[in-house]
């Protein structure tokens, strides 16, 4: 690869796309893309302001529920009874407007709790305070513990720093108190029960100076550990999330100007002398994408300053830019008009968005969130910090995944590819025989597909886990099957229709010993748990611990019962592709069969 | 020796119009070197056979045409020369590098059949930025470049390559395929959609190539123009090389000679011809029984002259004529 001529060709790129893109344009979109990220801090530390005065209420100045509503922004205090939506009078809460009566309530109830709750935080005796401690424990259904989930960390209501029990000592309510943590036990439930238009104050609790909640309905929790299932929700890191988005944003418009200069290329064959001039195919893609990922650096940076990102959060979002330009180059190198690379780039921002957003969701619930590296961002925008394992973790498989797609797309990258109307399962082929020369290459080329065929195979769990387990356990096992089988050998069959090798039973044999080998090698160096901790988890613990009931020789034949597997199905399926199309489904489906024995065998054998 | 004399496809010279006494066989005292080699080209896309057996070489300085009708492969094997394309079989090797080098690249110059440049890029700029692609120095690209646009009578250099004519922009894709100062340059039609202005300004450019000692190979339609500039000349036909050798050699092969008999009366098959009569006979023979005919008639044959096919004709007989006119080009479209 020539360093001058890649600079060469993208100093030639920044000019053309330039110049044809309207400067004021740019420096508006710059200027749009700044301002969301400059504001976005403020905005999301400041969200409760967007519903700051939502509701008005009614009530007078020494009334006992004055100052917890006056200490809530989504209420605010009226004079006049007739512009309130809800009026609390000495001993009722009424609502005046019918449509946003119970969202005013149930705010009114919320603030009074929160009001009752942190007024208990900063009594000395905690144990007084919350009488009533509870231990969250997730539960399987079948009665397998997953995990302890701790309390929110201050002990209101929910659980205590230390898991235990307080108070009565019998973890049961004590009656006549209303602490903002617990469920309903209080007050007054005849008129307030299930009726949305108003409600009683509640009796009790008022000896203890605590404000009885007026019962609204259906008790619910304060927002810590407290209350039925349904009030308990995960934390949820929702400021930092809105923050990393925004790394994320600008990408969906640099993949556009991408694609569309990488079609330009195939319009009219205009790519045509680039193939004739003494530059390699990877100084033309080289160069022709050093400016896109320029620009999403430049970017990102400009953001990370902005949003209070460290190098953290670049380190983390420029793997994510890279996977959005692989996915984009190869769409455009198989899109066969600029209608069908609008579909395939828009395709790629949703999943790609979809796929790093989700698991930074859990953030602080879990470390699977690593499989992101947008997770990476949030921690680093919550001030944490994650080791070395962990950014190689979240990092690694984005930058191969992009590394792989620019190969196959390099691959392609040529006259009869680039200029005709190849069906797209031709191209496949092409792209799949580029890089192929020797048997190695076909164990490279499989160790490589590990993290597709491992992204697919979380989709089809994803898909199908919510199916009745009679239907989905035997789904998944083929589904998993058809996916690692066809990741072993398409390439092996793409080699000999481009005639790399000889076709016989022999080198077909060969070819599927190295693919089945390359696979499983692969798929061990992905068992990186110990980077992450994951076996630090019952989950993590449940999925890579051999269970008790298995001995040592067991385990070793586990260990390597799958290279076996690998490298026989492997092989299947390179015979039959060394002969013709027709062998070679006939060797898949043998292969995806022998494949899907094992895994329930398997599962049969350890359960 | 001159190429251009009647040199036979097997390399012996027809000496019969010297008055001496046969033919001899000679070799050329200073052969020129093998600039391009060929041999047993094959492409398949996909069960198509686009170009079978395609075995030529081109001398340094020589300038050899390929024609052959629409989808005869003429393309395809100028693409596979220039490396654009992966042969299925065979080999070819250009300056003694093989196609598929990328240094083989350096020296060569490639015009393919439509111009695909960059319109947004000035004619100048889009030169100057493959002449530092080829390594060609700054100073040198710059004199190169006006030199070419000189030659090439282009004017308006700074405007833009999309506001250009469809003449301007070939002459912009000829000069960037001299921007490197290649000794091999292999053009892929030419003077395709040109006026016939500018067609024979192109075609009198690439003799002046030609002159300079550059090693020149192009494919065309047009056969006067083949004629006009190539030292040898290959049709093909349906993926295969046909007949290939100077004009003259082809011309003896597969050529068919006629008999043009005049006589004073008119004979039937007959054509009234400038107060004459003339019957087209193909076998000498047959002019006796010419002369027959016109004494019978009370006439007498007053001429005979000899006419040889046309390159034209021997294209036609050699590519067929007219069942596909259009051929089938293996080229798809375009995204």
């Amino acid at each position: 690869m020539g360093l001058r001529k890649l600079l060469r060709i993208a100093r030639w790129e920044v000019a053309t796309s330039t110049g044809t893109i309207d400067r004021k344009t740019i420096a508006v979109l710059l200027v749009a893309v700044l301002a969301a990220a400059a504001g976005a801090p403020a905005i999301t530390s400041g969200a409760g302001q967007l519903d700051a005065g939502l509701y008005t209420v009614a009530v007078d100045d020494d009334h006992q529920f004055h100052d917890a509503i006056d200490a809530r922004d989504s209420l605010r205090i009226v004079g006049s009874e007739s512009r309130a939506d809800i009026v609390v009078d000495d001993d009722r809460v009424r609502v005046t407007d019918a449509t946003s009566g119970d969202a005013a309530l149930s705010e009114l109830r919320d603030a009074i709790r929160t009001y009752n709750t942190r007024n208990l935080r900063q009594e000395d005796d905690q144990t007084a305070a919350f009488p009533v401690f509870v231990d969250l424990e997730f539960v399987e259904q079948g009665g397998r513990t997953l995990g302890t989930g701790g309390d929110s960390g201050d002990g209101s209501g929910g659980g205590s720093d230390d898991g235990t029990d307080g108070g009565s000592g019998d973890g049961t309510t004590s009656d006549g108190s209303d602490s903002g943590g617990t469920t309903d036990g209080t007050g007054d439930t005849a008129d307030g029960s299930g009726d949305s238009s108003d409600g009683g104050l509640g009796s009790g609790g008022s000896g203890n100076g605590q404000l009885p909640v007026p019962d609204v309905g259906v008790g619910g929790g304060s927002g810590a550990q407290s209350g039925t299932p349904g009030d308990i929700s995960a934390p949820f890191p929702f400021a930092a999330l809105v923050l990393a988005f925004l790394f994320v944003l600008p990408m969906n418009f640099v993949i556009q100007a991408y694609g569309s200069t990488i079609m330009d290329e195939r319009r009219n064959r205009r790519g045509e002398l680039l193939l004739v001039a003494p530059v390699t195919r990877t100084d033309v893609v080289g160069g022709k994408t050093l400016p896109y990922v320029g620009a999403i650096a430049a970017v990102t940076i400009a953001i990370a300053v902005l949003v209070g990102g460290g190098p953290l959060s670049v380190l983390a979002v420029l793997p994510i830019g890279m996977l959005f330009l692989g996915l984009t180059f190869v769409a455009a190198m198989f899109a066969r008009s600029y209608k069908e690379l609008t579909f395939l780039t828009v395709s790629i921002s949703v999943f790609v968005t979809s796929f790093v957003f989700v698991p930074a969701i859990f953030t602080d619930v879990t470390p699977i969130a690593l499989i992101s590296p947008l997770t990476l961002v949030v921690i680093d925008l919550k001030g944490g910090a994650v080791d070395a394992g962990g950014v190689l973790f979240a990092t690694a498989p984005s930058l191969l995944a992009s590394t792989v797609l620019f190969g196959l797309g390099i691959g392609i990258y040529r006259e009869e590819d680039m200029f005709t109307q190849l069906p797209v399962h031709r191209k496949a082929l092409d792209a799949l025989a580029a890089w192929i020369h020797r048997p190695r290459h076909v164990a490279a080329m499989t160790a490589l597909f590990i993290p597709f065929v491992f992204v697919l195979e979380l989709l089809a769990v994803a898909v199908l886990f919510a199916l009745p387990l009679a239907v989905s356990l035997p789904a998944i096992l083929v589904l998993v099957a058809v996916i690692e089988e066809v990741a072993k050998s398409l390439h092996v069959f793409a080699a000999f229709e481009h005639d790399r090798f000889e076709r016989s039973m022999q080198t077909g044999l060969v070819l599927g010993l190295a693919s089945g080998a390359g696979f499983f090698l692969a798929e061990k160096v992905t068992h990186a748990v110990q980077l992450v901790g994951l076996d630090q988890l019952e989950v993590g613990q449940a999925a890579f611990t051999p269970s008790s009931g298995v001995t040592p020789l067991l385990a070793v034949g586990l260990f390597l019962a799958p290279l076996v597997l690998h490298c026989v199905t492997a092989a299947i399926g390179a015979v039959g592709a060394s002969r013709n199309a027709r062998t070679y489904g006939t060797g898949l489906a043998i292969a995806i069969l022998v494949h899907a024995g094992y895994n329930l065998g398997v599962i049969l054998l350890v359960a | 020796m001159n190429a251009h004399e009647s040199t036979r496809s097997d390399g012996t010279i027809d000496a019969s119009r010297w008055g001496g006494p046969g033919v001899f066989t000679t070799a050329p005292s200073n052969p020129a070197p093998t600039m391009i080699e060929v041999e047993a080209l094959r492409k398949e896309y996909g069960g198509f056979v686009a170009v079978t057996g395609s075995t030529f070489t081109v001398a340094a300085g020589e300038v050899f045409g390929i024609v052959g009708p629409n989808g005869a492969g003429k393309t395809t094997t100028l693409k596979m020369l220039a490396g654009l394309l992966e042969p299925t079989d065979g080999t070819a090797t250009v300056a003694g590098l093989d196609a598929d080098d990328p240094e083989m690249r350096r020296n060569l110059g490639f015009l393919p059949e439509e111009s695909p440049l960059y319109e947004e890029m000035t004619a100048r700029s889009y030169l100057s930025f493959f002449a530092d692609l080829y390594d060609v120095p700054r100073d040198t690209a710059r004199e190169r470049i006006e030199e070419s646009l000189d030659r090439l009578e282009l004017d308006h250099r700074d405007r833009k390559i999309g506001d250009m004519s469809k003449g301007m922009t070939r002459k912009v894709a000829i000069a960037r395929a001299l921007v490197n100062d290649p000794d091999v340059l292999i053009f892929d039609e030419p003077a395709s959609g040109l006026d016939p202005r500018t067609t024979n300004y192109i075609n009198d450019f690439v003799g002046e190539l030609a002159e300079q000692g550059k090693t020149v190979v192009f494919s065309a339609h047009n056969l006067y123009h083949v004629e006009d500039v190539c030292d040898r000349v290959a049709i093909m036909n349906e993926g295969e090389i046909v007949a290939r050798g100077t004009l003259d050699a082809i011309r003896d092969e597969h050529g068919r000679s006629a008999y043009h008999v005049y006589t004073d009366v008119e004979l039937e098959g007959s054509v009234r011809e400038n107060g004459r009569y003339k019957r087209v006979v193909s076998a000498f023979d047959d002019i006796e029984d010419v002369r027959a005919a016109a004494d019978a008639a009370g006439g007498q044959v007053l001429d005979v002259r000899t006419e040889g096919s046309s390159l034209e004709e021997i294209f036609l007989d050699l590519a067929g004529d007219g069942d596909d006119p259009l051929g089938t080009e293996t080229e798809g479209a375009e995204p």
